[in-house]
């Protein structure tokens, strides 16, 4: 089916309100530097403050203004999410991709190694190097990615294989294509779909796997990270801090995550025809 | 779907195994504390440093190390907690009962729930309780376990004060027989439902959407023309059709309970290997991290082939036996 | 007898006749058959003398030159010695005399006896023509058709003659008094060791009345051979397009027609221009009427081609045998229907033949070139329309996109020209090419439109030979008989090899020319389709007519398969058939010529 993916991301309930939550989060995280109205890092404010009309979340305890550390956070939640998304896709794409169309030894080689691979719980590897490594967020985009591409491989490897059956690619070929012609004009358009279902997973999963991380306290102390600020923010929920600090913090994240999981689950179900006629008989 | 490979998990096994040798001494910096947790420079003196030189072979080629490594692994020797003063094992198995109590009872229940609300769901698809539940569980998929765990608390044991805030039991109650138990669940009962909560969302969409694409097979038609009662048709004929996925994801979802345990247990200050882990990981204790590495991984690993193994034998489409029915 | 050398007939500057050479020896029957205009009339004409137009070469009756002889002698010979029945057209008769009167005219001129002897021999030979006594005073409008045809007959007897030209003698006849004419003739004949030359159109009657035949297209012979094997195989592509047009009870295939029509020509072969071989040489000389394999035929290309053939060709997957060494020739322009089960390898020969799989053993020629690799110009001449249009189709490609996809892959012309291909195809797969249509995705297409759009981008390279791999099964029975018709009429413009893949006998028997039977990998029976159908020799092809769809209510008996196991040595229909026997399972038949098919079974 010739399926125009925008109309029906937009069609869906899931996926109108996931784009417009991530808007959200990208105009803050845009405009951060006009919406913060102190520096996130300046410590230079009396401690646990209450929410005010100066500090509309308070204080930290180290004086630093909670509303601007808040409203900084969400860039560094959405690089993540674009970087994990991008590079992850990326490393799929091409594992994936690759053991498909060169098939034979080097298809049975990686696909073990996909299939290995996938058993081990990339998170508790996560925190095993980050626990050595101690990354900045650059570092710890390329160690979420190279920790969690294998299943996104397999969707790829799995879709690849499928489409090199079609029908229509044997068509193509008896018209005289070329492996680089099916793969341009056959193999990748018709992988989009999936790809983008892959940097949707792999964003939201890097976005968690960062904020865990740094919940863990396993983040670069200079970034302005929503998890590290739970970090910080769990030590005192017995003061009523968490009122202005934890939760809002949590709830952030929580939307950022939200917007992926939404659009995530409008786009697959656009998808699935199967589900896809479902949905729009509930959601309509 | 194949019949499962012990090549595979034999390859994970490997990776773990290589994993764990390869990253302290791969490290710049001084190896011996990479190997042994910052805590060892304490006791520190010429001698020890000589004697945990040579056990570790650390001077020896990266193959005689990894040599090393293996025997002592075989051994039951994962090192030796400076932290703790204990071996490593002794330190985890003190912790482990709990996360096993933790993960195996929020297991249970995630699946159990997923899959009744995922067939209710289903089932009714479109109608208003189906929209409520999906509603639901999709915003729930948008919170981090972690936070989860610490709404939580802050609700029930903070603000309302009427559940334990921390531990696995009272300490020094010297409680016993039937109200020991009574305790241990009272303590249990909040990071359990955090940690359920945070899995149910995954598990009850895939439920969900299989029941649906389910509940178009043909099969389905014929059980209600048979005249069957709807419960039997919604449970025995498309409910058990529509669980197959749910079952060989256990072993992924093993994984993921797990990883979301450490998050519950530091957050509830729960004694397992999650929280041994977090303080392992704030002392730069690596043996400890090590271990519990280790153990998780091997854990993992092994929950996912005896899924794989007992897969053939819930769908009896897949299995040696009907090779030869292919054709 | 009779013998024509390098006859030459011309009205003015037009030549009618070009080259003729016959020889006819005595008590001989010899068909000389082609659309009416091609000179058939002509040549009967110019033996008997009575062409208008100059004739040039030889005709030696009994050593004399007839053309060079004097209109006095000539008188001689005409009707003593060659007698014609003419056309049974209009007035052929003199509407003015009674038909005894006209029958008994020639002996009277020829002074072969008094007007009253005339009359007794002319009253024996209509009844010898069966006319009842009564009509012998009745005028010609008075007869039936029939009868007419009778008188024409006995007055062509009437001096007895050596050699009876025959022009159409059934014709505008109903079918019974057809046989009627025709048992008549072969009973004269018989009688008085006639030697027939028989010009006509109707296959029927040449079958019947002849021992050869030459078919005769402009003026000039292009084959010549003994009849059963001319009408059974014919080869050469006018020869085949005439029989294809022939409606007969035999006939299987729907009719086709020849595309164009009949024009003269100086140089150059006179069928190319509606020829679908035809290659620039044609276009240059005349052929000269040459024998291959024991056949006469006028053809720059030695008659019609084997398009594609397939010697010993083998797939195996693992330890499975796809196709077994199968063996099989498909000619220029004819279908070839490939039937069998699902499974039985069908899908797996197109794909061997299209490159999709590499074949384990064997060779695939095309226009007798071995095919060791293929490159774009092969997909040039050969293309496949698949099963399933929905899936052939990618479904991100529009309908111009989809079917300019082969012209982009070839890199044939530029954009525009593209463009009007496109547009072109489209139209001649009765499709609308307008930018609405051209624009739609194939999920906005009908499984109808989006088989003929697969039609289109398989023919819009124009390819000699179209592998078509069950391209109606997957559409309703409506939208089958409209693409079967479809493509029914693009073989007859384009002159394309078909290559038909299908389970359906029914259908096989409607579009193809020649049917394969396939079991298990293996051809078990292959030959004429008309033939097959009406005497099937293999068991499975016997099971599998029994089994093919009629409307009446009786359900045919089909052996059942035994609990035999059959491990592959043998037959492949061994454990179903009802006559196997021990043999059957441990050896396996190799094809063998009967009449026209090949069979593959032990017990024949």
């Amino acid at each position: 089916m010739h399926i125009n993916y925008w109309n029906e991301l937009t069609r869906n309930n899931f996926g109108k309100l996931g784009l417009a939550m991530l808007c959200f989060v990208l105009f803050i995280a845009l405009f951060a530097p006009f919406l913060a109205r102190y520096d996130p890092g300046e410590p230079s404010h009396a401690i646990f403050m209450q929410p005010s009309f100066e500090h509309w979340l308070g204080t930290n305890d180290i004086g630093q203004d909670i509303w601007s550390r808040l409203i900084c956070g969400a860039k560094n939640t959405l690089l993540v999410a674009l970087g994990v998304g991008v590079f992850t896709t990326l490393l799929s794409t091409v594992i994936g991709a690759s053991a498909a169309l060169v098939g034979g030894l080097c298809d049975r080689i990686l696909m073990r190694l996909i299939d290995a691979l996938i058993v081990i719980p990339a998170f508790i590897v996560i925190i095993l190097v980050a626990a050595y490594v101690l990354p900045n967020v650059w570092t710890l985009i390329f160690l979420i990615s190279i920790l969690t591409w294998q299943g996104g491989a397999r969707l790829v490897r799995a879709q690849t294989l499928s489409l090199k059956e079609r029908m229509s690619v044997y068509a193509a070929r008896t018209f005289g294509a070329n492996k680089l012609y099916i793969i341009v004009r056959h193999i990748i358009p018709n992988l989009s779909p999936i790809l983008f279902a892959v940097f949707i997973h792999s964003a939201t999963r890097g976005v968690f796997m960062e904020a865990g991380l740094a919940f863990l306290g396993i983040a670069d102390i200079s970034t302005v990270s929503w998890g590290l600020m739970m970090h910080h923010a769990l030590r005192f929920y017995y003061l009523d801090v968490w009122k202005w600090w934890l939760i809002p913090t949590g709830l952030a994240l929580s939307v950022t995550i939200m917007a992926l999981v939404f659009i995530g689950h409008a786009f697959e179900t656009a998808m699935d025809p199967r589900l896809r006629v479902v949905e729009q008989e509930d959601w309509q | 779907m194949k019949i499962p490979e012990i090549g595979t998990y034999a390859i994970s096994f490997l990776i773990i195994l290589a994993l764990i040798f390869l990253l302290p001494r791969l490290m710049p910096g001084d190896p011996l504390t990479a190997i042994c947790g910052e805590e060892v420079l304490v006791v520190m003196t010429p001698e020890l440093k000589a004697e945990l030189m040579h056990r570790f072979a650390l001077d020896a080629p990266l193959w005689k190390q990894f040599f090393v490594y293996l025997t002592a692994m075989m051994h039951g020797d994962f090192g030796y907690s400076y932290y703790y003063n204990a071996p490593v094992l002794e330190v985890i198995f003190e912790a482990l009962p709990w996360t096993l109590l933790l993960v195996g009872s929020s297991l249970v229940l995630s699946t159990v729930l997923s899959i009744i609300i995922g067939i209710e769901s289903g089932w009714r698809r479109g109608k208003i309780t189906d929209k409520f539940l999906l509603t639901t569980t999709m915003i729930l998929n948008g919170f981090p376990n972690f936070f989860i765990g610490i709404i939580l608390l802050l609700l029930f044991a903070v603000y309302l004060g009427c559940l334990p805030l921390q531990g696995a039991k009272t300490p020094y109650s010297g409680l016993s027989g039937i109200n020991s138990m009574l305790d241990i669940a009272q303590h249990l009962v909040l990071p359990l439902i955090a940690l359920t909560l945070a899995q149910i969302p995954g598990s009850y969409l895939l439920m969900r959407n299989t029941m649906i694409t389910t509940l178009k097979e043909p099969f389905v038609r014929t059980a209600k023309a048979k005249g069957l009662s709807e419960v039997a048709v919604r449970y025995k004929h498309a409910g058990r059709n529509a669980m197959l996925p749910i079952v060989t994801t256990t072993g992924v979802r093993v994984g993921t309970v797990v990883t979301g345990a450490l998050f519950i247990e530091i957050i509830f200050s729960y004694p397992g290997v999650g929280l041994l882990s977090y303080n392992a990981l704030l002392m730069r204790d690596y043996p400890i991290l090590q271990g519990v590495f280790f153990i998780v991984a091997v854990f993992v690993i092994l929950a996912n082939f005896v899924v794989d193994l007992l897969y053939t034998k819930i769908d009896p489409r897949i299995g040696v036996n009907n090779a030869e029915y292919a054709h | 007898m009779i013998e024509l050398r390098e006859l030459e007939v011309r009205y003015g500057k037009r030549r009618v006749l070009h080259g003729i050479n016959l020889t006819l020896k005595r008590g001989e029957s010899l068909s000389i058959v082609g659309e009416s205009g091609g000179g058939k009339t002509t040549l009967g004409l110019s033996i008997i003398g009575l062409v208008e137009g100059t004739v040039r070469g030889e005709i030696l009756f009994d050593g004399k030159n007839l053309v060079a002889l004097a209109e006095k002698e000539l008188k001689e010979i005409r009707w003593n010695r060659i007698a014609m029945v003419f056309q049974n057209v209009e007035n052929a008769l003199n509407p003015l005399y009674t038909v005894l009167d006209q029958v008994s005219e020639p002996i009277v001129a020829h002074k072969l006896g008094d007007r009253n002897e005339a009359k007794r021999r002319a009253g024996e030979l209509l009844s010898m023509v069966n006319l009842p006594e009564g009509r012998f005073y009745a005028y010609p409008h008075q007869l039936s058709g029939g009868e007419k045809q009778r008188v024409l007959i006995a007055m062509a007897l009437a001096n007895d003659p050596d050699l009876i030209i025959l022009d159409e003698p059934t014709t505008a006849l109903d079918a019974l008094t057809k046989v009627e004419i025709i048992n008549l003739i072969l009973t004269v004949c018989k009688e008085r060791e006639l030697t027939i030359l028989l010009l006509t159109h109707d296959f029927y009657a040449a079958s019947t009345l002849s021992d050869r035949m030459a078919v005769l297209y402009a003026g000039r012979i292009v084959e010549f051979g003994p009849t059963p094997a001319l009408l059974s195989n014919p080869r050469h592509p006018y020869t085949r397009g005439l029989l294809r047009c022939y409606p007969s009870m035999t006939t299987t295939k729907d009719l086709q027609g020849i595309k164009g029509r009949m024009e003269f020509f100086d140089d150059g072969c006179p069928f190319h221009p509606r020829c679908t071989q035809s290659i620039e040489k044609c276009r240059e000389g005349a052929p000269r009427l040459e024998e291959y394999d024991g056949r006469l035929i006028a053809c720059h290309r030695g008659g019609i081609i084997p398009l594609l053939e397939l010697r010993d060709l083998s797939k195996s997957f693992d330890s499975l045998k796809a196709v077994d060494s199968i063996d099989m020739t498909l000619y220029e322009g004819e279908t070839l229907a490939l039937v069998g089960e699902s499974g039985s390898g069908k899908t797996t020969t197109a794909k061997l033949i299209m490159g999709i799989f590499e074949a384990t053993e064997g060779r695939i020629y095309l226009e007798r070139k071995q095919i060791l690799g293929r490159d774009k110009s092969f997909y040039q001449r050969v293309q496949m329309i698949f099963q399933n249009p929905m899936e052939a189709l990618c479904h991100l490609f529009s309908v111009r996109e989809a079917v300019r996809e082969p012209l982009d892959i070839q890199k044939q012309g530029n954009r525009e020209q593209r463009e009007s291909k496109v547009q072109h195809i489209l139209e001649e797969v009765e499709l609308p090419s307008s930018e609405t249509f051209m624009n739609k995705y194939p999920h906005q297409l009908s499984q109808g439109e989006a088989q003929r759009v697969s039609i289109a981008r398989a023919l819009v390279l124009n390819p000699k030979l179209l592998i078509a791999d069950e391209p109606t099964s997957a559409l309703d029975a409506s939208t089958q008989a409209k693409v079967v018709k479809l493509l029914l009429n693009l073989q007859e413009k384009r002159g394309i090899g078909m290559f038909f893949i299908t389970h359906n006998l029914a259908l096989a028997r409607k579009i193809s020319d020649r049917l394969a039977v396939m079991l298990r990998g293996t051809i078990v029976e292959e030959g004429p389709s008309s033939e097959i159908i009406s005497n099937p020799l293999h068991p499975y092809t016997k099971d599998l007519l029994k089994a093919a769809p009629t409307l009446n209510s009786n359900v045919p008996i089909v052996p059942k398969t035994t609990s035999k196991k059959n491990e592959g040595l043998g037959c492949p229909y061994a454990n179903r058939c009802d006559k196997a026997i021990e043999v059957c399972f441990n050896e396996k038949p190799q094809l063998r010529i009967f009449d026209s098919h090949r069979v593959a079974c032990m017990n024949l």
